[in-house]
């Protein structure tokens, strides 16, 4: 087990950055979750953590011990790939002593690590066979198995449950977290999905172009995002985003497009006239029936998700999504009336796109 | 083909032709193709089989009587025929060893990347566009110290104690068709075995180097199972091609000296076409055919034990 500390890491291809300067410190047993979309430079960053890829300039450490020059087998890590990257040719017992052949392990001490493995992974039955013969959702099991035999100092985890359907997925996020519990080992999880990064890190990492968005607990990022890329990006249906104009009188209050006004509350966050964009996440947004006080507000289209129900509302020129766990809240051609709570309300400067208060 | 189910039942009542259609219709979709095959293959492969068993003499107006199994008494007595038969295993074994470790590491140089590849893989394939006729007489000319540099560089790095031409030197001559050939032939096993190379995915490769295999254990472990069974079959071809193969032999040193040089097939060549006896060559073409089958049904049962434990 080890810290991994990054500092001013960069990359680029050529000319082409990729990476533009990343810090990053992971506590000793942390599981650490890097998320962002397609591009953003989180599999870059995870492969560079491996030695997969040339670090272009800064530094990274496993355990204090700069890595940047080291071969991926002396980094004492372990990685699960998307694809599994199994040995095919290889029975799934051999596929899991690999790495403890080549470094000679003793035949009893692999004949112990591997069973355990097995064991904890319920990988058992399955020793004797060949990745082809396995299912999806085994062959992830082995590669994990074949990770953690070796205990290494770090485990680093490529998008892998991209490649499995959604129930298997959701199982083997669990065994992952369930698996990290057990072993306590300092794990980073490259996603693009939000909800793997929120059920399973301690700590999310968010990333955009080569950039670190923010960094912090599952629900910090959720509840405090940031800046409008973590606000648009953290949480499914996506936040409500409106863009308007502070202003400082009547105790201050945001207009959006067509006169409507959305009062705020406290101190005054920013100058009279500055463009601001107010987000507001689904969930948050009151709908209620007309005559009530709120914004007057079409609706447009239902999605029941059997969960809740999704409801889209055409006002003020924007569209409006509620998220209510209530069914038959209103059908489609309605007219009701939207309100946004005060306290539920994000501010973010629009020009910078960073949080306000 | 359901009508034709409903026959097993009970009697067929339904008139004879029809019947008859019914039960000829798989033959007729398939005859085409058929007629077709035993016209352009089996029918020459039957003639030529059938010279084998009959005296053949393009100059002698009255030969073409069935004469048995004679051609191949002769063949078991006759020394140049045991010479080339040597000469054929040399021929073929130094030619294909050398082709495909050349080819093979040619191939792991064009799988990495790096400035200009695409040229260099076009360079490296040309080889195989030059006629072989072309290159034989090419290799013999620079084989020849009186127009060619390659006798005059051997002596100058003092592999040679004279500048002469290896081709009429009877215990040399047969690495000159050898080199050639190697020339020739590389750009084959190079293209096959890069493509079989390219279709290993990467990332076995980084799970190897994370599991801690040196580049060496990494070629062993994961490059050469998964080349196995194209190795297999292109060894398999290449041995059967050039086995048969005679034009470099045929254009450089015409089996000489003293039938040093003198392959099975460039000894068929030598046996219908100089001395014009098509029995006598087809047998030995038939003795030629039968080795060869033997040893290509040996490769394919090699290679599905290989495919089988993928």
């Amino acid at each position: 087990m080890a810290s991994i500390d990054i500092t001013d890491v960069r990359k680029a291809y050529g000319s082409t950055k990729i990476l533009h300067g990343v810090d990053l410190t992971i506590k000793d047993g942390e599981f650490v979750v890097l998320v962002g979309p397609s591009g953003c430079g989180k599999s870059t960053l995870l492969r560079m953590i491996a030695g997969l890829e040339d670090i272009s300039s800064g530094e990274i450490r496993i355990g204090g011990r700069i890595v940047n020059d080291l071969d991926p087998k002396d980094r004492d890590i372990a990685m699960v790939f998307q694809s599994y990257a199994l040995y095919p040719h290889m029975t799934v017992a051999d596929n899991m002593s690999y790495s403890l052949r080549l470094r000679k392990t003793a035949k009893e001490k692999i004949a112990s690590a591997i069973s355990g493995a097995a064991a904890k992974l319920s990988l058992t039955p399955l020793m004797e066979r060949r990745p082809k013969a396995l299912s999806g959702g085994q062959r992830q099991r082995v590669a994990m198995g074949r990770a953690i035999v070796r205990s290494p100092k770090a485990f680093l985890f490529d998008e892998p449950l991209s490649n499995l359907d959604a129930r298997l997925r959701e199982h083997m996020r669990g065994e992952i977290k369930k698996l990290h519990q057990d072993l306590g080992a300092t794990s980073i999880y490259v996603t693009h999905d939000q909800i793997e990064a929120m059920t399973l890190a301690d700590r999310i990492v968010a990333m955009n172009a080569g950039l670190v968005q923010q960094v912090g607990s599952p629900l910090d990022l959720y509840d405090r995002p940031a800046n409008l890329f973590v606000a648009g990006f953290m949480g499914s249906p996506a936040m409500n985003m409106f863009e308007g104009t502070y202003r400082a009188a009547n105790g201050g209050t945001v207009e959006l497009a067509q006169g409507v006004v959305v009062p705020l509350a406290g101190p005054a966050p920013t100058a009279d006239g500055t463009k601001l964009t107010l987000g507001i996440r689904p969930e948050h947004v009151l709908v209620g029936k007309t005559g009530l006080e709120g914004i007057q507000a079409l609706i447009d289209l239902v999605e029941p998700t059997g969960f809740g129900t999704i409801l889209h509302a055409s006002a003020f020129g924007a569209d409006v999504k509620a998220f209510s766990l209530e069914r038959g809240v209103a059908v489609r051609g309605d007219t009701v009336s939207v309100s946004f709570p005060v306290e539920r309300i994000h501010l973010f400067d629009t020009a910078t796109g960073s949080r306000i208060g | 083909m359901t009508e034709a189910v409903s026959a097993q039942y009970g009697r067929d009542r339904r008139p004879f032709l029809r019947r008859l259609a019914i039960a000829s219709e798989p033959y007729l979709y398939s005859a085409p193709a058929l007629i077709l095959i035993v016209t352009v293959m089996l029918v020459p492969l039957a003639i030529g089989i059938s010279y084998a068993f009959r005296d053949m003499t393009l100059l002698d107006p009255f030969s073409g009587g069935f004469i048995g199994l004679d051609h191949f008494r002769a063949i078991a007595k006759d020394k140049t025929f045991w010479l080339a038969l040597k000469n054929t295993v040399y021929w073929t074994g130094y030619s294909v060893a050398l082709q495909f470790a050349f080819g093979l590491i040619l191939a792991l140089l064009l799988d990495k990347p790096f400035y200009g590849r695409g040229l260099a893989q076009a360079l490296c394939f040309l080889p195989w566009a030059v006629p072989s006729f072309l290159s034989g007489l090419n290799w013999a000319w620079m084989f020849n110290p009186v127009v060619g540099p390659i006798p005059h560089w051997l002596y100058g790095i003092g592999l040679m104690s004279a500048p002469d031409n290896i081709l009429s030197d009877p215990d040399l001559a047969m690495w000159g068709p050898i080199i050639a050939n190697v020339w020739w032939g590389i750009p084959f096993f190079a293209i096959t075995l890069l493509a079989a190379l390219q279709s290993i995915p990467r990332d076995l490769y980084e799970a190897a180097a994370i599991d801690g295999a040196t580049p060496f254990q990494r070629f062993r472990s994961i490059t050469l199972p998964f080349l196995a069974p194209t190795i297999a079959i292109t060894v398999m071809l290449r041995t059967i091609w050039i086995a048969n193969f005679a034009d470099l032999i045929v254009v450089m040193t015409n089996g000489g000296p003293a039938d040093k040089t003198q392959i099975v097939a460039s000894y068929i060549f030598t046996q219908a076409f100089r001395r014009l006896d098509f029995g006598y060559a087809s047998a030995i073409a038939m003795v030629l055919l039968l080795l060869l089958m033997v040893y290509s049904l040996l490769i394919v049962f090699l290679r599905q034990t290989l495919l089988k434990e993928r």
